[in-house]
């Protein structure tokens, strides 16, 4: 058994550490705005300040570390991206190194040139049409409906997203060709362009200030909107069998992005309360703030620990189901503990000057959106060990 | 000693094929429709049991059923351990895998080899029917892609 993070990973992990160190830190100020009243607060960057990482990420040979090499990435593997996610997790700067959907992953030859490459090269940004309002992704109640016509599909229904708001060149649309076909055969994928006519964006403006903690989705609608044939993704029917390779490595990479997140409010627990004095003595001599410390760190390890061995296992080419569900459940649940800890140790509301502790709090709440299926990931873990105890 | 004389299937093809098609526990009306007790066994006692076709309450169809591995719950409502506690245990919800019937000490081997033979093809297309592919999409993979 050898834990050891291979040497050129190690090197990836330092070239990223000191990015964020010294180009993502310096702009948290920016970012969260420099008045007590947050009346500068954005929720991105400029895109001037994008442009400029960019190019330096870019420089370093590091952009697209998540993309296989095949497909003109860096290919660095799961745990390559896991390493570098959780670096660029310890910020709160949203910005990454060329983080591009795996469901593009399976373009076909015309379609890899038109989309996935600019994507590749963030040229183009692509909306994820997936979710429709109050209906999540369920196939059986889901609205869209992509009819055939004459070479090609017509579309109508509306769609959120919560890509980049303003900057989608085009649209990976999820709708239903077959309502009998269900989740197996029933739902197609397919490219649409902004500027196909009957497709409109609305919604999701910028806000600054306080409104800029808020992440508001985008609203695509589709009014007789023709779409021709070779605009599908894959096959016909198989939308939810696209990135199928890919897709469950990228559960335990977000994993690796909760474990940054908590190490950034270890970070600022630990600096707090070393540098607060209470009763004349800082607070990090009190039992309980040690305790708590503590009980952060352990937690933390497990969750990096459990993340770094899917991750090794999905670069072995083991199957992954279980460790993943596993990373799932306990990241996600660990990084609400630490949070809380982080809060507790604080001891009251974060004020302007911890922002970056408010916006984490913030964002763990965001992410909880996505996570009111941990219940499935249980039921995935609990066939297996049924499976091997029963 | 002369070995106890089973039943032949062919005579009860059709209804053991509707016992077997039914969504309920089977190891009871496949007993039933077994010979019962031989000559043979030897139980310490004066009543001559031959052709008796009881429950023995040895519990195999209790701790054999896969829905009550899976809900172990259920077992809370009884003690019992006879196939007619498995039945109100399990009722409807029965996955037909049969195990009980394999297991039962009273159920005739003719019947037993009868759903090896005939029935087992089906229950495995089932229970993987049941179990889902393995390759079916996971749908909170999707949303996890759409809100990150």
């Amino acid at each position: 058994m050898d834990f050891t993070i291979p040497e050129e990973l190690k090197m990836v992990q330092t070239l990223v550490r000191d990015f964020v160190k010294e180009q993502l830190l310096p702009l948290e100020r920016e970012v969260l705005g420099r008045e007590s009243d947050l009346a500068g607060a954005m929720q991105r960057l400029t895109p001037e300040t994008e442009e400029k990482l960019v190019k330096m990420v870019k420089d370093m040979g590091l952009w697209g570390v998540g993309i296989p090499e095949e497909l003109g990435g860096v290919g660095l593997g799961t745990l390559g991206t896991c390493l570098v996610e959780e670096e660029l997790a310890k910020t709160i700067i949203p910005f990454n190194f060329g983080d591009v959907t795996p469901i593009l992953f399976d373009c076909n030859e015309e379609q890899k040139e038109h989309y996935l490459l600019p994507v590749i090269e963030g040229q183009k940004h692509p909306y994820l049409a997936l979710i429709e309002p109050g209906k999540g992704i369920d196939p059986a109640a889901m609205e869209l409906r992509a009819e055939r016509v004459n070479s090609g599909y017509l579309l109508n229904g509306r769609k959120l997203s919560f890509s980049k708001v303003g900057t989608g060149d085009f649209a990976i649309v999820f709708a239903v060709t077959d309502p009998e076909g269900g989740i197996r055969d029933g739902v197609t994928c397919l490219l649409v362009d902004r500027d196909t006519p009957g497709f409109t964006v609305v919604g999701g403006e910028e806000r600054t200030g306080w409104q800029a903690q808020v992440a508001e989705p985008v609203s695509l609608i589709f009014d007789n909107c023709r779409v021709p044939a070779e605009k599908v993704l894959g096959e016909e029917g198989k939308a939810l069998y696209l990135g199928k390779k890919w897709l469950l490595s990228r559960r335990v990479v977000r994993g690796a992005r909760v474990v940054g997140a908590a190490v950034r409010l270890l970070d600022v627990s630990t600096e707090h309360a070393k540098s607060w004095q209470s009763f004349g003595q800082a607070i990090s001599t009190w039992p309980s703030v040690q305790a708590a410390l503590a009980d952060m760190a352990i937690d933390i390890h497990a969750a990096r620990l459990m993340v770094y061995h899917a991750a090794w296992k999905a670069d072995e080419g083991e199957d992954i189901h279980q460790e993943a569900a596993m990373v799932k459940v306990f990241a996600d649940e660990m990084l609400y503990r630490v949070a809380d800890r982080a809060v507790q140790i604080r001891g009251g509301p974060a004020p302007a000057g911890e922002l970056p502790l408010e916006r984490l709090c913030r964002n763990i709440v965001a992410r909880s959106a996505g996570q009111n299926a941990l219940e499935v990931q249980r039921a995935i873990i609990t066939e297996d060990v049924l499976k091997l105890r029963g | 000693m002369p070995l106890r004389v089973q039943r032949d299937v062919k005579e009860i093809e059709a209804v053991l094929h509707e016992i077997l098609s039914t969504a309920s526990p089977p190891v009871a009306r496949c007993r039933l429709l077994s010979s019962g007790f031989s000559a043979g066994h030897a139980l310490d006692i004066t009543e001559d049991l031959a052709g008796v076709k009881a429950c023995l309450g040895c519990g195999n169809c209790i701790d054999i059923c896969p829905v009550l591995v899976r809900e172990p719950r259920r077992r809370e409502r009884t003690e019992q351990r006879t196939s007619m506690a498995l039945e109100n245990l399990v009722d409807e919800d029965c996955d037909r895998c049969y195990a009980c019937v394999l297991v039962c000490p009273q159920v005739d081997t003719t019947i037993k080899h009868y759903i090896v033979n005939r029935r087992m093809i089906e229950v495995m297309s089932r229970i993987q029917e049941r179990i889902g592919d393995e390759g079916e999409p996971d749908l909170d993979l999707f949303l996890e892609e759409a809100l990150s």
